[in-house]
């Protein structure tokens, strides 16, 4: 099974120019180390203060355009990384070991990735075979191959 | 630049067991073909429910489990794609291009710029950032332009 693990933003990560704390960069990368070496990690980013970010409102035909910075930092993504594991309870045991990823109370979130499989009772079988084709042009698609 | 394009979720999408609508499936699919042939998109995945997920909350050394489903839909994330483009406006371009995720109402998606590593280069040495460089280059499927 595949997971997406959020990192929420705090407003510290939400600052103008932002960048994470070098000490902290230092103790992830090591916790990063040890998920690769694990097998566990199949891909992760972080991201820059949503000030260089923007929203689109889709409504209907409309699509409206907002730009950064938002607020809610609790609400925000500052970096993720895709696991692949064999259930929520392993992904939450790798979760518990990671540094603390901001230098205040902080967030992440596991949530599961949809497999091509799991579509199944609204597509038919052609049309699964033809969504797998399809991800596999993805340069770097995170399914698992 | 890389830009992480983030489908915000909806009380529907948020349904228990809740799949996606077969014929958005389709055009969507038809909509990320495109983004593929332009060379665009790297990368892109559709989350379950948050049902079937968990939050873990940090304060200093702990650690607390919170089992899913969350409310506030509109907070959490449905998806994501990895694009690589020249700009934010490039990006942004391409967003709106998108079949609306609630074909019957409102959605929103999310752009936001992704670190590479040579933005660290203010506060890790030049070793640190090729240390790390390196590492990366060991995931499977890592999403940094190669």
């Amino acid at each position: 099974m595949r997971f997406m693990v959020i990192v929420k933003a705090t407003p510290e990560s939400e600052k103008e120019g932002a960048l994470p704390d070098p000490q902290l960069l230092a103790e992830m990368g090591k916790f990063n180390e040890e998920l690769i070496k694990a097998g566990v990690v199949l891909a992760m980013d972080g991201l820059h203060p949503s000030s260089k970010g923007a929203r689109v409102k889709f409504s209907g035909k409309n699509r409206t355009i907002i730009d950064g910075p938002f607020t809610e930092a609790k609400e925000l993504v500052a970096g993720f990384w895709i696991w692949q594991v064999k259930s929520l309870e392993e992904a939450i045991e790798w979760a518990k070991r990671c540094p603390n990823p901001h230098d205040s109370d902080s967030e992440i979130e596991i949530r599961q990735v949809f497999e091509m499989e799991d579509f199944a009772p609204v597509l038919t079988e052609e049309q699964i075979q033809h969504k797998v084709t399809k991800r596999a042009e993805l340069p770097l698609q995170t399914a698992n191959k | 630049m890389r830009f992480m394009v983030i489908v915000k979720s909806t009380p529907g999408a948020e349904k228990e067991g809740a799949l996606p609508d077969p014929q958005l499936l389709i055009e969507m699919g038809a909509y990320n073909e495109e983004l593929v042939k332009a060379g665009v998109l790297l990368a892109c995945d559709g989350l379950h429910p948050s049902s079937k997920g968990a939050r873990v909350k940090f304060s200093g050394k702990s650690r607390t489990v919170i089992d899913g489903p969350f409310t506030e839909a509109k907070e959490l994330i449905a998806g994501f794609s990895i694009l690589q483009v020249k700009s934010l406006e490039e990006a942004i371009e391409w967003v709106k291009r998108a079949p609306n995720c609630n074909p019957t109402g409102e959605s929103e998606v999310e752009v936001r710029q992704i670190f590479e590593m040579e933005d660290f280069a203010p506060i890790l040495t030049e070793e640190q950032i090729q240390h790390k460089v390196a590492k990366r280059a060991e995931l499977p499927l890592q999403t940094a332009n190669r």
